[in-house]
């Protein structure tokens, strides 16, 4: 069986090339380190770069009353105070330093009159914040990471997926993955891991993620008995696009609707009314959700499970001068003219404030070598984020996570494979081959995202989320017989079987943490306990690996040390 | 208007970067918005031809789907073009679909771009800091400054500009359009100024701005519209500057 693979060694592995990764990995060279970073589409394209609004960041340069204190009392809030104290504070002190440094290596940022960086305004920032380049903030930010990193010469391993970490008694020894194109298994040693993989959005079939969120970092670091944490909390967009599928789960930003967009349930009738006849569309963010949800759910959504929004009433050259990216965006992506027809919108799968559970200094899991960092991470956002606060989230701690990690790396000697936890590794990946009959993965897939839509979405109850549960359970048995044709050479589905593996484990942490948590608070809605608890407020879920079977406990919170608590109770008197 | 019942594909496929390309013909059924990237993915799910035989999924790069990443260029209808934002009522049929040709094939709609990579740092495009030193608050940029180095920060390193260059071979080295208009953001940038004269000097070695032919083609395959041609005199004219008072100073 063992059959030599392709080997390759670094000090510092790092999974995932977004802004964390990226970031980490600048940070380990620094130090020293080799370092490699596997990803699993090409470097320079990861999900990152489809961030628009900017990077939050308490400098002051248009609003000087800013400071980190109102930043870190914004983030708490944001997050209903479940955050870990110690990274709201971390992230709200050092955001500004990781901008500066940013545009030092070459970001270019919009201006202030006096040529500072220019900062807008955003939901939850007290004041002006946001650090932008245009509406593609992102992208500005991986062009300029990933021209510094391969500058400084980090090993890069495009189009390879890890299917496995690799342990030594108790600490990391490495991963094992494929290279996507062609299906050969590959091995990595490291003294260090770095997971900077992002989030969970495939597993909801209506999502703004690209294809490769599925869960892995947490699946991966879960399966090495790492702990999770905040994972019922996912975050929902009111309005995504379902409809057609070539733009399923595009973002329809809020300007639509703040330029007169209406929407409509399938009988044409304008539903707000029934919601919120004072604000109507112009509603908050949640009430707008839920009402879209309640339509569908209640059987009078769209032919695809949806909602109209319409702001074809308005002039067409007025929705071109005030929308001019939605409008072109809309043209070229999906040939709908927003100036002649409607949109087909509904609450798309966003962000994972959940994810792993970290140290707050330096990323570090709870299993020794193993570090993670931005949405793969838990902890800094609480049970809600704020926009912008991921941005600053990836260049904060991946900052630190490479530099941990670094430093880890020198303290360990080289770390022997153990070719038990290959092979393993490799029959796993190849079972979907031997097995004669069997299910697509596909469509294991597909009822995995029905259900997740349906009963673990926005808005949640009891009922629903314990047959979610069973039914991921029953999903767990059929991936046991998943079968695929062809080749190991790129093939899609097979791919898919790996993934089907770490979105279930996220799926099934997601909706125990959601059936624990019996309070609605933050992104987390359960209609039957439709107020915040005061005692649920005061710990975490966490979810950890005993044997094969998931277990979940809470933890209390730590308590707050009183300067911070200090600077959340002027908050309250200040009404910020 | 595409007919409305099915949508024909041809694909150039190509099993290894050795191997003879051959055409594969698929026939879809008609969706609304369906565009190539979502044809791919349905090709994935049952890849059967045209013909009812067996074949293997195509392989392509992807991951945005909403042209900001730059992963899915292609030639699409003989065109360099992001395959996420080609819609298929929009394209002629069978919509022709064929890799990159100025780039090494991987497989099928697969090539290898690192070239831009190593170009990017053959023109020394970053700003070498250490961060060792206290950063303070950060140069000042008017805004005037800034808005005329943002649409050159548009680039999603897709490479259409080099595949559609004639001058971008493997005779000459040229280093492309790309890069050299990242030569003109980091030399505007206050920090990145600092290199200016290693990055021109970059220039006028092999493959360097003078392999340019002005044959314009960068310019008008640019999806993000972004100013290549300005780029390439503007910067051809520093490098010419330079050279001129080198020659003076020897």
């Amino acid at each position: 069986m063992n059959a030599e693979f392709e080997t390759h060694e670094h000090d510092v592995l790092i999974i995932g090339a977004g802004g964390a990764g990226l970031r980490a990995a600048i940070e380990a060279l620094a130090q020293g380190a080799s370092v490699g970073v596997v990803c699993k589409s090409l470097l320079g394209k990861a999900h990152t770069v489809m961030a628009e609004g900017g990077i939050a960041a308490a400098m002051g340069n248009v609003d000087s009353a800013d400071n980190w204190r109102t930043h870190f009392r914004d983030t708490m809030q944001g997050g209903k105070f479940l955050n870990n104290w110690r990274m709201a504070q971390i992230h709200a002190q050092e955001s500004s330093e990781r901008v500066v440094e940013l545009e030092q290596w070459g970001a270019l940022f919009d201006r202030t009159e006096d040529g500072r960086i220019l900062q807008r305004a955003f939901g939850g920032h007290t004041y002006k914040r946001l650090c932008h380049v245009g509406d593609r903030t992102g992208l500005e930010m991986i062009r300029t990471l990933q021209d510094r990193g391969v500058q400084m010469g980090f090993d890069v391993y495009m189009e390879c997926t890890i299917t496995r970490l690799l342990k030594d008694g108790d600490r990391i020894a490495g991963a094992f993955g494929y290279w996507r194109e062609n299906g050969r298994f590959v091995v990595f040693k490291a003294k260090s891991v770095v997971l900077a993989t992002g989030g969970i959005g495939k597993a909801w079939p209506i999502t703004s993620n690209s294809w490769e969120y599925t869960g892995d970092g947490m699946a991966l670091a879960y399966e090495v008995g790492a702990e999770l944490m905040d994972m019922e909390f996912v975050q929902f967009h009111p309005t995504g696009m379902v409809w057609p599928p070539g733009v399923q789960g595009l973002l329809v930003t809020e300007a639509v609707r703040g330029e007169g967009g209406i929407l409509r349930n399938r009988t044409g009738e304008r539903f707000m009314e029934r919601y919120d006849p004072k604000r109507m569309e112009l509603s908050t963010r949640d009430v707008v959700a839920r009402a879209i949800f309640t339509e569908v759910r209640e059987g009078r959504g769209t032919e695809h499970g949806g909602a109209f929004l319409d702001i074809s009433h308005k002039p067409a050259e007025y929705v071109k001068r005030k929308l001019p990216s939605m409008y072109h965006q809309f043209l070229e992506l999906a040939d709908v003219d927003i100036t002649k027809s409607p949109m087909e919108v509904g609450p798309t799968c966003h962000y994972m404030m959940g994810g792993v559970r970290v140290e707050a200094e330096t990323g570090a899991s709870t299993i020794r070598g193993l570090f993670a960092a931005g949405e793969a991470a838990a902890g800094l956002h609480g049970a809600n984020r704020l926009g912008g606060n991921s941005l600053s989230d990836l260049l904060v701690f991946g900052k630190r996570a490479g530099l941990a990690a670094a430093q880890h790396a020198k303290g360990q000697t080289t770390t022997p494979i153990d070719a038990a936890q290959i092979d393993q590794a490799e029959r796993e990946m190849l079972a979907p081959f031997e097995h004669q009959t069997g299910e697509s993965p596909h469509a294991v897939h597909g009822d995995l995202q029905q259900i997740m839509q349906s009963l673990v979405g926005i808005y949640r109850n009891e009922e629903d989320l314990k047959s979610a549960l069973q039914s991921i359970g029953q999903l767990r048995d059929r991936i046991q017989n998943l079968t695929i044709g062809g080749s190991r050479m790129f093939n899609p589905g097979w791919h898919l079987c790996g993934d089907l593996t770490s979105m279930l484990t996220v799926s099934e942490a997601v909706t125990r943490s959601a059936i624990a948590r019996r309070e609605s608070r933050g992104a987390h809605s359960r209609l039957d306990y439709a107020n915040l608890d005061a005692q649920s407020g005061k710990q975490n879920n966490i979810i950890v690996r005993r044997g094969s079977e998931m277990i979940l406990r809470q933890e209390p919170i730590p308590a707050m040390p009183a300067d911070l608590q200090a600077i959340l109770d002027e908050g309250k008197g200040a009404g910020a | 208007m595409a007919n409305r019942k099915s949508v024909i594909i041809k694909i150039r496929r190509q099993q290894t970067p050795e191997a003879e390309p051959h055409w594969e013909e698929f026939s879809l059924p008609w969706k609304p918005g369906m565009n190539v990237i979502s044809s791919l993915m349905e090709i994935a799910e049952n890849p059967v031809t045209r013909d009812s035989k067996q074949t293997t999924p195509i392989t392509y790069d992807s991951n945005c789907l909403e042209e900001v990443c730059g992963s899915c260029a292609m030639l699409i209808n003989g065109k360099a073009r992001m395959a996420c934002s080609a819609l298929i009522d929009k394209l002629d049929q069978p919509v022709l679909l064929e890799p990159l040709s100025k780039f090494p094939i991987i497989r099928d709609l697969s090539v290898d771009r690192r070239v831009l990579f190593e170009n990017l740092k053959r023109v020394k495009a970053w700003v070498p800091i250490d961060g060792t030193y206290d950063l303070g608050s950060g140069p000042r940029m008017t805004m005037h400054q800034q808005e005329a180095a943002y649409p050159l920060s548009r680039c999603i390193s897709c490479c259409c500009c080099m595949e559609v260059c004639p001058q971008f071979n493997e005779h000459t080295n040229f280093v492309g359009a790309a890069a050299i208009s990242q030569v003109r953001l980091f030399n505007t940038h206050p920090t990145g100024a600092a290199l200016k004269r290693e990055r021109l000097t970059a220039l006028m070695g092999d493959g360097g701005i003078h392999e340019c032919g002005y044959a314009q083609n960068c310019v008008e395959i640019c999806p993000k519209d972004i100013p290549l041609t300005r780029s390439i005199a503007e910067v051809g004219g520093a490098v010419m500057k330079q050279a001129i008072g080198d020659l003076f100073r020897r």
